[in-house]
């Protein structure tokens, strides 16, 4: 006889080792009802195969779909401000299903394709080769606060055309957006805050691009809004959310996976003696075993079967990459951090016609930093112990990861 | 005479993200499963058949020269 499930997803406990609470979930009731949050929670990586590949069931358009009111509670007084978030979230093309959905990611699609992402890896690897000169003499450093932040950082605004000076308040910016995954009841002050912060900044990058347009990708929005494809608030809400998109997850994809090696020194070792050709399935393993983002929301469309149970027309449903990647149906020794894993069928990106915009962007950073820091850090150590992460339920992030190597 | 091709699709890459059915929808086609089959290779031009292989988020489409082997994508 199991003991009861507790259903709360933002304790410490759950937020510090997700992998024990939705694992438990995987194997006993992968189809689970929360009675706390009131939704259903998938876990197994081929339900969430399904799902994702079903986007006709599963609306992606939460905000707009979604009359109660969010998870956990807010202050009564923020009521005002979260019908703000709904109609800034409800904008952005993810929140969006087919037909608008496809319209809007065919503006975007052809500016990241894997193609088109090789042809920044001379930029990630200079820019990663920059950020370590920086370090190398210190010694020491925060991998969160002088590696992986300042790397995605630098890539995105490159690619948005976002000047030297302000990459800072840009990610000032989006340590705010960061709130909408997050359990506290008065997080709706910052997060509405962040948002209109990006609106405000972006408006006059976004107006330039409609009269100038250049190879940037403010520019590749800029001209959805004269497809016609796009109004001009949905440009503004796009360009903050690719911002934000393009550097928190890859931000956590280097922090995660760093922290894996650190872990698991056999691992390290089996990089070191063949970074450049370990890199790739490395990174693979590392998106894996602590993906980035560890769960995204739809909503029912109808009423859904599902391994017995009826998934009703608008419930919510959220789903788990971090469980779905430790399933142990599809990977074997599934609790096992192995880089020479092959093949790696994580689904750290999602699947179906929402899968990741960026992932090979993201894939080339990850790969980018593994390989440099094996090689030019061989010495890399840090305490483990007692890491903290922010506590999120969408993002897996850590609020800090200090080593050294000396 | 147009050229021959011989497209085919990986699926234990493919994540079913359809662009390639967007672009090519006579060539390529989603099964059961959700992930793209290359069902007509002859059904449209070399260029929309490599666009479509190049929007792939993934890079499961391979093209090939039906009658020389030579590798077009990737």
């Amino acid at each position: 006889m199991v003991t009861a499930l507790q259903d709360d997803m933002f304790t410490p406990d759950v937020i510090a080792d997700p992998y024990t609470y939705y694992g438990r979930l995987r194997d006993e009731d992968p189809v689970h009802w929360n009675e706390t949050y009131a939704l259903w929670v998938i876990t197994r990586h081929d339900d969430l195969v399904w799902l994702t590949r079903h986007h006709e069931l599963f609306s992606s358009a939460v905000f707009k779909n979604d009359p109660r009111p969010p998870y956990p509670a807010i202050d009564e007084s923020d009521l005002g401000l979260y019908e703000y978030v709904r109609n800034y979230q409800g904008d952005q093309f993810i929140q969006h299903d087919r037909p608008e959905h496809l319209a809007a990611r065919r503006v975007v699609h052809g500016y990241f394709t894997p193609k088109s992402m090789e042809a920044w890896r001379p930029f990630v690897q200079k820019a990663v080769k920059e950020l370590l000169d920086a370090a190398e003499d210190k010694g020491r450093m925060d991998i969160m606060r002088d590696l992986a932040t300042p790397l995605p950082v630098l890539v995105i605004a490159q690619m948005m055309g976002v000047p030297d000076k302000e990459r800072h308040y840009v990610r000032e910016l989006a340590e705010k957006l960061l709130y909408i995954g997050r359990g506290e009841h008065d997080r709706m002050k910052p997060l509405t805050e962040g948002m209109q912060g990006m609106i405000d900044y972006v408006s006059p990058l976004v107006d330039e691009r409609i009269v100038n347009p250049g190879d940037d990708f403010i520019s590749v929005l800029a001209n959805g809004e004269k497809q016609g494809v796009f109004s001009r608030h949905e440009v503004l809400v796009n360009t903050s959310l690719l911002l934000l998109a393009g550097h928190e997850t890859t931000i956590n994809l280097i922090c995660n996976g760093t922290l894996a090696f650190l872990q698991h020194p056999d691992q390290w070792a089996l990089l070191k003696e063949d970074p450049a050709g370990r890199t790739r399935w490395a990174t693979e393993e590392c998106l894996r075993y602590d993906s980035p983002v560890k769960s995204i929301q739809r909503i029912a469309t109808q009423d859904v079967e599902m391994r017995g149970k009826v998934l009703g027309k608008a419930d919510r449903i959220r789903w788990f990459m971090s469980s779905a990647n430790r399933d142990p149906d599809v990977f074997a020794n599934p609790q096992r951090f192995d880089i020479t894993r092959q093949p790696n069928p994580h689904v750290a990106f999602g699947s179906g016609t929402h899968h990741c915009l960026g992932a090979t962007l993201a894939r080339v950073e990850g790969q980018e930093i593994f390989k440099a820091l094996a090689e030019r850090f061989p010495n890399l150590q840090g305490d483990t112990t007692g890491l903290e992460y922010q506590p999120s339920i969408t993002f897996r992030s850590l609020k800090s990861l200090p080593v050294t190597w000396q | 005479m147009a050229r021959k091709l011989r497209v085919w699709v990986d699926h234990q890459t493919c994540v079913g993200n359809a662009m390639c059915e967007t672009i090519a929808p006579k060539v390529f086609r989603l099964n059961d499963n959700r992930q793209s089959e290359a069902v007509d290779p002859a059904a449209d031009t070399v260029e929309k058949i490599l666009e479509a292989a190049e929007s792939c988020p993934v890079s499961a489409i391979f093209v090939e020269d039906a009658e020389t082997g030579e590798r077009l994508f990737p």
